[in-house]
Formats: structure tokens, sequence, C-alpha cells
């Protein structure tokens, strides 16, 4: 199976349908790949590097497609410039081509196309299910465009995106508002986010408001709830409450905002008008909006398609390429995404169009002399809605920008047992000292015990005295791996067993008459009771304070 | 009860105050930890109230003591229950001088009634005269810290021209009455117990007096130090093990804590007691920290400016201080946290082991709030990642964030370990006015270039902050 991959003629197209590193995928699948020259120039792929992978170079486009078994193209076919024939008149009969066809407006294409016998698969009308994901080239190109909106947004904007407190003054932050959260809306949210700005999206379908605030925008809502997911991931057309109160929130954003990326497209309809004249009138001057829906009309009303304009001080861009003004990696992920859907349809060696694929089908447009667009509705149409809600955007290359971590993921801190350097400093200090306490004692006790050894209060006294040394390193390696955080909660609850010397003010209660220590045992009791009392009870509701997430 | 039984309870009782202490070293098992502490005490009660020695009272006596224990519960229930977590201090402090109290109270009483003879009275002797020393020292000692922590009293130390002669002269004085009252016959010695009470009250007082009020959290854990070692020492008058073990647990945990806090500020406890720190007396405060000559100018920012900021954070880290206690803005601070995580923003909290007037007084304030202890980190863990947070947050503290105890070694504070705030990319500084720390020392951290001061009442700034977090 022969593939060819002409230069593409679209005015302004810089991408090219395969690159070095697809055409070596493809010559190891068993496919042979020829290229026409200068196919690459502009996403800069010299001649050089395809022949290195294995492919042919072809000089004469004529040539190149007439023997042709598979076309891969981005562009749907047109008029030759150069030639001055129609690209599809040049493909050989019954041959395989693969690009970007929109045939919803390509009636006229099909038509010819089906004329030729050509099988034509629509890249851009690949399902978008879980299988497909590898070969989705729709949201792989989304992707550069929301990234590219944000550069082209920059270039235009007249400040710093992040904020900044200098010695020469402070710069604010700017702050940008992206509506349609799809790829193309996260990838510029990420990418805003990236570059430091405040970031705030908008999308009318609740379930991508987690994946927003991942990346770090906040998400604005209307007061109306109403689910804006239509089938296969993409938006539906709201209802009309919903539309103004989406209006009022969008121009009371317009006064804050100082640039807008618009997003939102509705598949098979033109792009829906959010960002009125009106709203940009109201935006601050230097403000710009970067409309990415322009090929389908756009979403504002002031964009010219393919051009940047200026309008009340406000700058928007309209351009129609933003893919292709990333030629280099948009070439690559398109072609890498060419690599998956021959893949998947046999490869080099087993290569057939099956029409009861479920993947196939509904992006095969012309097969066997008719148009076979749109697909029949019964068989693969459903995606299951409810899954698939969050799946072509969550599972689509996610923009390589660290996504915040959640707090709490760290998991350090909590109770990390403290320092155990407590040992050391005991018998530096503790040891020598209580040592030289017996000492003394010993001496002491000597001294006034007239050689009765067999004294008994002196050895209760001992023994008592061995109680209080144990006691002390006891408690001395207990109190060590008290956490630090729990340090109130110790002193009152230290506070409150210190209240042991209630037993004290009870002992000297404990006789048969009233006598003036009864009284003073009782007084005792009562102030070391309130220690007890309080101490455990103030214990009590601190700790109950500390809860972990 | 069988004496055996009643020994037996005592000894459950300290094993119970044992664990109970030893729950406490995590978050997980405190609270089981305070259930032991509360058993052991029962247990302790009980053993008392049913041993033989109780058997033979009069029903005069038992309404005495069923009175004491029944107002002890119900004033110390009703305290525990009022208290505000920012007057924990002041509530710790007083509890510790009851302790005192009570010891002198038992040492009074035990004197009253026991009598032996040769040795063994000389023995209980010594004993009763070093628990009511102690336990003198205790209360006045405390119920200064607790006038001074509730600012009835000022915070500033007093003084005296000649006050270690002082102390001097009151040790000598305690000693030399000691002896007349070992001496003397009978009871006939209560003169001496009586005026070594005195002289102990005074030494107690002046003791807390000249400490500083940066220094409260060491004053604070030295007194409940001793308030260990008063129950102690009552313990050894007595020839109760319960109360010795008790005792010596808290005596120990105490003395740990002012431990710690001095290290915290690279000091000893002898120049934290002695050295009248935080004074003006070392002529410090004047002196400008001006390296290059330069004007030293603060950078002042809006509530906005911290908004934008925060708005644009990846991560924040919020160092509090007792300035956060004094303003009650730890709700405050609640709020602004939760709007930030909401907003995807990693928030976390340093503690430096200082940070307030007692031992932990900042993670219980927290902990108030209602914030989760699992973003509340100590000094150490946080150190590393401050280089990559965005902006810092400094809420009423100031000596614990002051770069001049690296960076300056004529500073007062120099050596102390710091929070090294100024590695991050920003870091504001919230402050009432620009006077300097407790401590007295300016703070070149005001003049650094990665802070800008926002000057008013925390809490006040904090609220406005969450209203422009919202909006």
């Amino acid at each position: 199976m022969r593939i060819a991959v002409p230069r593409e003629v679209h005015p302004g197209e810089q991408r090219v349908a395969a690159t070095p590193a697809t055409v070596q995928k493809l010559v190891e699948s068993g496919f042979t790949v020829a290229v026409e020259t200068r196919a690459g120039e502009h996403a800069s792929f010299p001649d050089d590097e395809y022949r290195e992978a294995g492919a042919e170079i072809v000089d004469d486009a004529r040539a190149l497609l007439a023997d042709a078994d598979l076309v891969l193209k981005v562009d749907a076919p047109t008029e030759h410039p150069v030639l001055g024939v129609h690209e599809a008149d040049l493909l050989k009969e019954g041959c395989f081509l693969a690009c970007f066809v929109w045939p919803t407006h390509a009636h006229e294409l099909l038509e010819r196309l089906a004329a030729r016998k050509v099988t034509t698969f629509a890249m851009d009308q690949v399902p978008r299910v879980t299988r497909a994901q590898k070969m989705d080239a729709l949201s792989s190109m989304a992707n550069i465009a929301g990234y590219r909106a944000v550069v082209e947004a920059a270039n235009q904007y007249g400040s710093f995106f992040t904020g900044q407190i200098t010695a020469a003054g402070k710069v604010p932050p700017a702050k940008v508002l992206v509506i349609g959260a799809g790829v193309a809306g996260l990838a510029a949210i990420a990418a805003a986010r990236g570059l430091g700005a405040v970031v705030r999206a908008f999308d009318t379908r609740p379930e991508v408001a987690d994946q927003i605030k991942s990346l770090g925008a906040e998400v604005l809502c209307v007061e109306v709830h109403e689910d804006g997911a239509g089938a296969g991931g993409y938006a539906k057309v709201m209802s009309e409450a919903f539309i103004a109160a989406e209006m009022a929130l969008f121009r009371a954003q317009a006064r804050e905002v100082d640039i807008v990326i618009t997003t939102a497209l509705i598949p098979g309809r033109p792009a829906p008008k959010l960002w009125t004249a009106d709203m940009v009138a109201s935006m601050k001057p230097g403000s710009v909006v970067v409309d990415l829906a322009s090929t389908q009309g756009g979403n504002c009303d002031l964009t010219q398609p393919g051009e940047v304009v200026r309008a009340h001080g406000v700058t928007i861009i309209g351009y129609e390429d933003f893919t292709s003004r990333l030629a280099t990696t948009a070439s690559q992920l398109y072609g890498t995404n060419l690599v998956h859907l021959l893949a998947d349809m046999g490869g080099g060696s087993g290569f057939h169009v099956d029409m009861d694929d479920e993947v196939i089908r509904p992006a095969v447009v012309t097969h066997a002399g008719e148009v076979t667009w749109p697909p029949p509705k019964a068989a693969p149409k459903a995606p299951a809605v409810p899954a698939s809600g969050a799946t072509p955007v969550a599972a689509t290359p996610k923009p390589a920008t660290p996504v915040a971590s959640a707090p709490g993921g760290k998991k350090k801190g909590a109770h990390a047992a403290p320092a155990k350097k407590a040992p050391s400093l005991a018998m530096r200090v503790l040891g020598p000292l209580v040592l030289v306490a017996l000492a003394v004692g010993w001496v002491w006790l000597r001294a006034t015990s007239d050689g009765s050894t067999a004294d008994p209060s002196v050895a209760a006294f001992v023994q008592h005295l061995t109680v209080f040394v144990l006691a002390c390193f006891v408690g001395w390696q207990v109190i060590w791996n008290v956490t630090p955080a729990l340090h109130t909660p110790l002193m009152s609850v230290t506070n409150a067993i210190s209240g042991i010397i209630l037993l004290g003010g009870l002992i000297a209660t404990a006789r048969p008459q009233i006598d003036a220590g009864v009284v003073l045992g009782s007084i005792a009791a009562l102030f070391a009771m309130i220690n007890v009392a309080g101490g455990f009870l103030v214990t009590q509701r601190m700790l109950r304070m500390f809860r972990k997430e | 009860m069988d004496p055996i039984l009643v020994t037996t309870g005592w000894l459950a009782a300290s094993v119970l105050f044992i664990l109970s202490l030893r729950g406490l070293s995590s978050q997980l098992t405190a609270r089981r930890g305070n259930v032991y502490g509360i058993a052991g005490m029962g247990v302790a009660l009980l053993a008392t109230l049913t041993s033989d020695a109780f058997a033979d009272g009069g029903t005069t006596r038992w309404v005495l003591v069923i009175a004491a224990l029944v107002v002890g519960s119900f004033v110390g229930a009703q305290m525990a229950r009022r208290v505000a977590m920012t007057a924990m201090p002041e509530l710790v402090a007083l509890l510790h001088s009851f302790v005192g109290l009570a010891a002198i109270l038992v040492g009074y009483a035990s004197y009253l009634q026991t009598h032996g003879e040769g040795t063994a009275r000389t023995i209980h002797l010594v004993e009763v005269y070093l628990a009511v020393i102690i336990g003198a020292i205790t209360f006045t000692g405390s119920i200064l810290a607790f006038l001074k922590l509730k600012g009835t009293v000022s915070g500033k130390p007093l003084l005296l021209p000649a006050r270690h002669l002082l102390n001097l002269v009151a040790v000598a004085l305690v000693v030399w009455l000691g002896s007349r009252f070992f001496a003397a016959e009978d009871t006939s010695g209560l003169w001496a117990l009586l005026l070594g009470t005195l002289v102990a009250f005074g030494m107690g007082w002046h003791l807390v007096a000249a400490i500083g009020g940066a220094d409260m959290p060491v004053v604070v854990s030295l007194l409940n130090s001793y308030s260990g070692w008063t129950a102690s020492a009552a313990g050894f008058m007595l020839g109760n093990d319960l109360l010795i073990v008790t005792g010596a647990l808290v005596g120990s945990s105490g003395a740990i804590l002012s431990i710690i806090m001095c290290r915290a500020m690279n000091r000893s406890i002898l120049n934290v007691v002695f050295g009248g720190f935080g004074t003006g007396e070392s002529k410090k405060p004047a002196v400008a920290p001006s390296g290059d000559g330069a004007a030293q100018e603060v950078r002042e920012a809006s509530v906005d400016d911290v908004v934008a900021a925060l708005r644009a954070a990846k991560s924040v880290v919020v160092v509090p201080g007792y300035g956060l206690a004094v303003a009650r803005a730890q709700h405050a601070v609640r709020e602004m946290t939760e709007l930030l995580r909401a907003a995807g923003c990693e928030v976390r909290f340093a503690i430096h082991p200082v940070a307030g007037r007692l031992p932990g007084h900042m993670n219980v304030l927290l902990a108030e709030a209602a914030i989760p202890y699992d973003i509340v980190l100590e000094m150490d863990e946080i150190e590393d990642d401050l280089p990559d947070t965005d902006v810092v947050l400094v809420v009423g503290a100031n000596d614990i964030v002051n770069p001049s105890a690296m960076t300056d070694p004529s500073s007062p504070i120099w050596g102390m370990p710091v929070i090294q705030v100024w590695e991050a990319k920003q870091v504001f500084m919230m402050k009432r006015s620009r006077a300097a720390g407790y401590a007295g020392v300016d703070n070149p951290l005001y003049y650094h270039p990665h802070t800008c001061m926002v000057f008013g009442d925390a809490k006040d700034t904090l609220d406005r902050m969450v209203a422009a977090l919202r909006a």
C-alpha cells in the first residue's frame, strides 16, 4: 500500500499530514510512503529528514497522487493553485483519503469525491469514544489552539500576565476570562495560569467545573440551572433564560477582565454570539479578545475571521489558523493521530475499511461511489452519554502545566515523632544531679541519725526517693514524645493531674474530730478540685477541636 | 477498705496518669489520654475516700469534704467552660496558683497534725518546709503571671536595682528560718514557717516580675514544673507514693517544656529567669540595621494588593503570632484559608515553638477555628518548602521571623531559630503599628525587598480580605 503526503495548498496552511517521525512509524507498519517535495517546509521538516525516515520524495503532485492508494492530508481537497485543477480530480479512483472535511459545509466536495469512488475519512468526524481518543485530531488541535490563543493574546496585551510588586511599583496580574472549557478552553486556562494570570472560566456543562478548578481557575456560574451537556461531550443550545443570565454575567465580567478567550462551538451550527459589541465597548482600552470560534463565524460580534481588528480600543483576534501557527507540534500530533488511525484499520498489510466498525463508520463520508454522510443514526451514534460527558476532555492530552496538587496531599507533618534528642540531655543533666542529691542525702542522714541504720523513717524516705527518681525518668521519657502541637493540652492535663494534691487535703481531714488541720485540708481539697475539674474539662474541650481532614 | 487495696488503687492511678501523658504523643490518641487521666483521678479519689483512715470521721467532716469537692468541681467546670481559647495562658497560670495554694494549706495542716520523734520528725519537718516554700513561690509567681497575661499588670519586666542580691538575701533568709523551724519543739516553730512562707511569696512575685512579656511561655512552663515539684514535696511529706509519682511527672513535663521554649529562643533557663530580657535595658532598639546606608524604606500594601497576590498564588504559608490571639483573628484566618483552598491554593501554617504566650498556643487557636491540624506544621517541617512558597502571610508575629537572629551577632535575639519567611517569593506582614516586637528589637524583615507591610488590626484586615476574596 502506497501512502502519499502532498503539500498543503490552502493559503496560510503551515501544517503537514506526516512528519519524519510518523513516516518512520508508517514505514515500520508496512506502508510505502511518498512525500511531496517541500511538504514539511513550513513546519520545519526538510525533505532530507523524510528521506532518512524512509519516504520517497516526489516533485510532482500530479504523479504523487496518481498512484497513491492512501492520501493523507490536513485540509480538505481544494483547487490546486499551481496546477489549476481541483485536488480531488488528481486522486486515483477508489483510493482512501484522510483529512479534515467539515462535511456540513462541503456537499459539493463530497459529491466530487464520491464520483471518483474515493473513500473519504473525515478526521473531524471521529466519534468521541474512548477507543477513538488516540485518533481524535480535533482534541489534539484544540489543545494547541487553546495554548496559542493565550500566546497571541499576550502578544497583543500591553502588560504582564503575572502580578508583580517591584521597587518601581506594583503591577496587577492580568484577568483572563475563558468562555467554554472544552479541550481548547482548558488548554487556554492552563497556559494563562502558567503565565501567572488570574483566570476565570465559564461553561454551560456543570461537570467541567472540577476540571476548571483543577487547573487553578475560578468557575463562573449563572443562577439558572440547566445542564448544557449535549451528545458526544459537546455543548448544546441553551434555553433563553439561561442565555439571558449568561449574558448578564458576561456584561459584568467585561468591565473587569483584560483578556477574553472564547471557545464556544456547537457542532453543526454557527458559533453562538456570546461576546456582543456592547461588551467589547465596555472593556478597558488595551484589552484583548481572542475568538477561537472564528472559523464558524466567531463568538464575538466584531470578529473578522482571519484578521486582527481594533474596536473601542480593544484588540480582537480572529485568526482561523491558530494551530497552523504552531505548525511543528500541530503536524506531529496530527500525524500521530493518522498513524493510529491507519494502525486501527489494519496497518500496511491488512488495511481495509470496515463499515461496521463503530469508530470508523461515522467518519467515513464517501465510500464506493456514494456519499455516506450523515451516518445512519441507529447503529453507532450512542456513545453512552453519562460516561462520555467527562471522558473526552478528561482523557485528552492534559496540558503539561503542573496541576496544583490538592492541599493535604502532603502527608509530612501531622505527627512526625518529635526530636528524640532528649535522652542525651537527660543523661547529661539529670543523671549527675540525682547522684549528687543521693550522696548529699546519705551524708546528711548519716550525720543526723546517730548511727542507727535501722531507723524506719529513714528507710521509708529512701524508698520514697527511689519512687520519685524513677517517676522523674518515666516522666522525662514520656513527655518528650508529646507532639508540640499538643503542648497546651499537655499543660492543662498536667494541671489537672497535679490537682492530685487533693489527696493531701483529704488525708489531712481524715481525723476523728474537727481541728485546724481538717479545715485547712478541706480548703486545700477545694482548690485542688478546681484544678482537677477545670484542667480535665478544658483539655477535653481543646482536644475535641483538633480535627483532621 | 483493705489498705493493700487502697495502695493498689493508688498504683493503678499512677499507671493511668503515665498512660494519659503518653496519649498526648499524637492527636489521634490524645482524647483517650485525657480519659485515662480522668479515670486515674477517679480511682485515686475513690481509693482515698474508702480507706480505713476515713472510716471514723464524723458527719460534719463528711459534709466539709463533700462540700469542698462539689464546690471545687463546679467552679472548675465553670472556668473550663467559659474560658476563651485566646485566654488559655491565663487559665493555665491561675490553675498553677491553686496547686501552690493547696500545697501550702496541706503543709500547714500536716504540720499542725503529725508529730514524730527524732530523725523521723526532722525529715518530716524538712518535707513540710520544702512543700510550703515551693508552694508559696508557685502561688504568687502564678498569680502574677496570670495578672501579666491578663494585662492587668504590665508585661514590662520590673527590675529592682539590686535584684540579684535581693534574691540571695531572700534565699538566705528562707534557709535561716528553716533552721529555726526544724529546731523548734512541738508546733512552736509556726512563726518561722509563717515568716518563711511570706518570704517565699515575695520571692515568687519578684521572680516573675523580672521577666518580660516575650518570655511568658517559659515562665508558664516553669511554673507548671514548680506545681509538679510542689505536689511531689507534699507526697514526701505525707509519705504518699501516688503524689510523689504524679508530681514528678508534672515536674518533668514542665521542665521539658521550659527547655524546649528556651531552645527555641537560643537562651538558657538562667538567662530567661535572671536575664531581665526584652526591656530596653541593653540599648539595642535604637540601632537601625542599616548595612549599606540606603534609606530603610517600608513598603506598604493595601488589602487589595494582598488579595490579588493571594489569588495568583499556588501556595501560601501563614505564620501566626501572639497578635493573632490578641486580635482574636483565628476565625477570619480560617475563612480565608477555606476560600483559598477552594480556589485550589495550598495553604499551610508554620508554627514557631514560642509563638504565642503558651507552648502550643497557636495550635489550639487554629484548632478552635476548625483548621485541620494536618496543615498546621512545625517550623522544621515547613522550612524546606519556603523558597517555593508564593506568598507568606505573617499575622501578628515579629521576633520569630526576624532575620537579624541569623545575620546580626550583636542582636539580642542572635542565634534564635527563626522561620525564614523572606525565602518566599512574597511576604505580607500584618502589624498593628511599626513598633518593635516584645523583644524590643528592630526587624530588618520590614525593609526586605520581598516584604510588604499591611498595617492595621489583624482581624479587621483579615475580614476585609475575606470579603474581597468572596467578591
